[in-house]
């Protein structure tokens, strides 16, 4: 980190690295050089609107691994990994029970690079499923959820129901056995429910068993209706965060 | 009319933010580099590890969905055998629906339980914190573990083998009619007239070395002839908790009691409802489980208070959601890879729920 403010003119790399970041070009993209200088390194963070979910400046303790062993950070990559791997899966993938499975097959024998997709896509949804509740434990272990932080463990809590719901949905598309009955076991314990439970049931799956009814209902909750419910939540918990003064500290 | 002063404009945001420390800059890092570069980090090497991961183990895929072959187990996502673990001992309204409800109410609500701030911003701070966090969890863990086991008759095993001095707790094979008289004569009972008839070969169908027929046989008497101990008779209703609905004699009207006659739905025109109380599947199926689920938290909880181990609101937090994550956990595994065919209490290691 340089102690001046500007970098000082003259040897060959200060002049290759003005013409790389001083140039208009990179001006026009970040409105900062590049973060060399705590100034710079300030101005990244606060004018780039993803780097911008974070503060300028943290508390030492909270860059220790230990802290947060970055499960929060990582359940929101996972949501970004599976995001971009269900995009191309939404490719080869229509939601007919005459095709869901055949399409799947397709995908994992003639599309290149379609089963290494399809296993990162699954991977991926049950490590976040796992990041999730371990990040909800680290929250409750180091105590964050106290005043100010009480309403954004709720909206964890959402989160997490979300997260599970994403995958619960997401279970039936490859229309094999495994999804079948694991959606049908799922869906009747809500049926079990007293009074509203069957109509709640039928709504679900669309009918009275698991069909193409129930297949295009989970399958446009599971593109659309879930992830944006679930991101406009992420928006919230990660303004929250700012909002509450960052990370909890001992007071 | 009010005005609006820097002061009282505070007043509504809570005391935690306007009450702390206002921060020292030598306590503070860039966030970039320290932290992007930390997340950078941790991003590529999850991406590396997920990677690895995909190319070495490939998704399930069974067979095309087939609505009439009823795979033997079903399972849930594993995320939900908890729950279907928890159907297999209780009402299919409460594992279903009201305890994955009441739980999730009750997560969200810890942090208006415990507001104090002690313990905040670092792992597990306060003086007993591990204390509550390993009570919990072992009394959740091992407690849920008992729970199972005792639902599954594992205790008669086990009373069965101690009395029996022996590991293979089996009651003896059923006798052939021959060696079952001799038996009922050496008790001093009488020999009933049908039995004699086989034994003599007046019985066209059954020989006397045919196995005893069902309807003079008792398990419990052969039991005692051939000196095996076998777990009480009188005792039959706690082998599981359904033997509380099959093994004691309800009266007849305790098993349909039309509650559904005093909703009079038919008044405001919908149709009667159909609401027969049975009080033994009642108590088994939801008295019970609730008490239990209720109960024991609670008395763990006044153990603890009594015995000095959680004294604070923040030991007993940590303690019930240490022995929350405890019984998820269990549920889980059990569910996982302890329900096999039938949803029987066996190992079960088929990766079917990838
Ligand atoms: C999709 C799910 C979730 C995502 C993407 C997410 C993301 C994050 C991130 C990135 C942080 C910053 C600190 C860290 O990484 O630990 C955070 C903090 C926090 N999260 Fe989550 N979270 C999720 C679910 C949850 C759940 C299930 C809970 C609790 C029930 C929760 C409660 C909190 C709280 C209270 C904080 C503030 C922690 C502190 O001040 O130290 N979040 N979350």
């Amino acid at each position: 980190m340089a102690s001046n403010e500007r970098p000082q003119r003259g040897t060959l790399g200060d002049r290759l690295y003005d013409a790389a970041f001083q140039n208009r070009l990179w001006r026009s993209i970040f409105r900062s050089g590049y973060p060399n200088t705590p100034r710079n390194q300030m101005l990244a963070v606060a004018t780039n609107v993803f780097l911008h979910l974070h503060p300028t400046r943290i508390h030492r303790t909270h860059v220790k691994i230990t802290h947060t062993f970055c499960l929060g950070g990582l359940s929101f990559f996972l949501f970004l990994g599976l995001t971009i791997t269900g995009v191309l899966l939404m490719f080869y993938y229509v939601p007919s029970i005459e095709r869901a499975y055949q399409d799947i097959l397709a995908l994992e024998t003639d599309v290149r690079f379609g089963q290494l997709m399809r296993n990162m896509h699954r991977w991926m949804a049950h490590g976040m499923v796992l990041t999730v509740i371990m990040h909800m434990m680290r929250v409750f272990y180091t105590g964050a959820y106290k005043p100010p932080r009480e309403f954004n463990w709720v909206i964890g809590v959402v989160l997490l129901v979300l997260t599970l719901l994403l995958s619960f949905t997401g279970y039936l598309l490859p229309w094999d056995q495994l999804a079948l009955w694991a959606i049908t076991v799922g869906t009747n314990m809500v049926g079990s429910a007293p009074i509203l439970g069957e109509p709640n049931r039928f709504v679900l799956v669309g009918g009275y068993q698991v069909g193409q009814a129930a297949l295009i209902r989970f399958y446009t909750l599971h593109v659309i209706g879930l992830p944006l419910i679930a991101a406009v939540f992420m928006m919230v918990h990660f303004w929250r965060i700012r909002r509450d003064g960052g990370l909890a500290r001992p007071l | 009319m009010t005005t609006v002063t820097p002061e009282n404009s505070l007043e509504p945001i809570s005391k935690a933010v306007r009450g702390r420390k206002s921060r020292a800059r030598e306590e503070e890092l860039l966030v970039w580099p320290d932290l992007v570069f930390i997340e950078f980090i941790c991003a590529v090497l999850f991406t590396v590890l997920i990677l690895i991961l995909s190319v070495l183990v490939d998704a399930v895929l069974l067979d095309r969905a087939n609505p009439a072959i009823t795979p033997n187990p079903s399972k849930a996502p594993w995320y939900f055998l908890n729950l279907q673990e928890l159907l297999l001992h209780m009402h299919p309204a409460l594992a279903g629906v009201i305890v994955p409800t009441v739980a999730l109410v009750a997560l969200g609500a810890i942090p208006y339980f415990d507001s104090s701030s002690e313990g905040q911003g670092e792992w597990l701070s306060t003086p007993r914190a591990w204390l509550n966090l390993w009570v919990g969890a072992l009394v959740g863990f091992f407690g849920t573990l008992l729970l199972i086991l005792y639902d599954a008759s594992k205790h008669v095993k086990i009373f069965e083998m101690i009395a029996n001095g022996t590991l293979s707790p089996r009651a003896p094979s059923t006798p052939s009619a021959e060696q079952y008289a001799a038996a009922l004569e050496a008790r001093g009972d009488a020999v009933p007239s049908g039995l004699q008839e086989i034994i003599n070969g007046a019985n066209p169908v059954l020989s006397a070395t045919d196995t005893v027929p069902s309807e003079f046989y008792s398990q419990s008497i052969w039991n005692g002839a051939s000196g095996y101990t076998a777990w009480p008779e009188s005792l039959e209703f706690l082998t599981t908790m359904r033997g509380i609905q099959n093994n004691i004699p309800w009266p007849e009207w305790s098993k349909s009691i039309p509650l559904g006659n005093l909703l009079r739905t038919d008044l405001f025109g919908f149709p009667r409802i159909e609401l027969n109380i049975d009080i033994a599947a009642l108590i088994v199926e939801q008295i019970i489980p609730v008490t239990a689920m209720i109960g024991l938290p609670v008395l763990l909880a006044a153990v603890a208070s009594k015995t000095g181990i959680a004294q604070t609101k923040r030991d007993h937090m940590i303690m019930q959601f240490s022995g929350f994550i405890a019984v998820y956990v269990i549920l889980t595994v059990v569910g996982t890879y302890f329900r096999g065919i039938g949803l029987e209490l066996e190992p079960y290691t088929i990766f079917s729920h990838g």
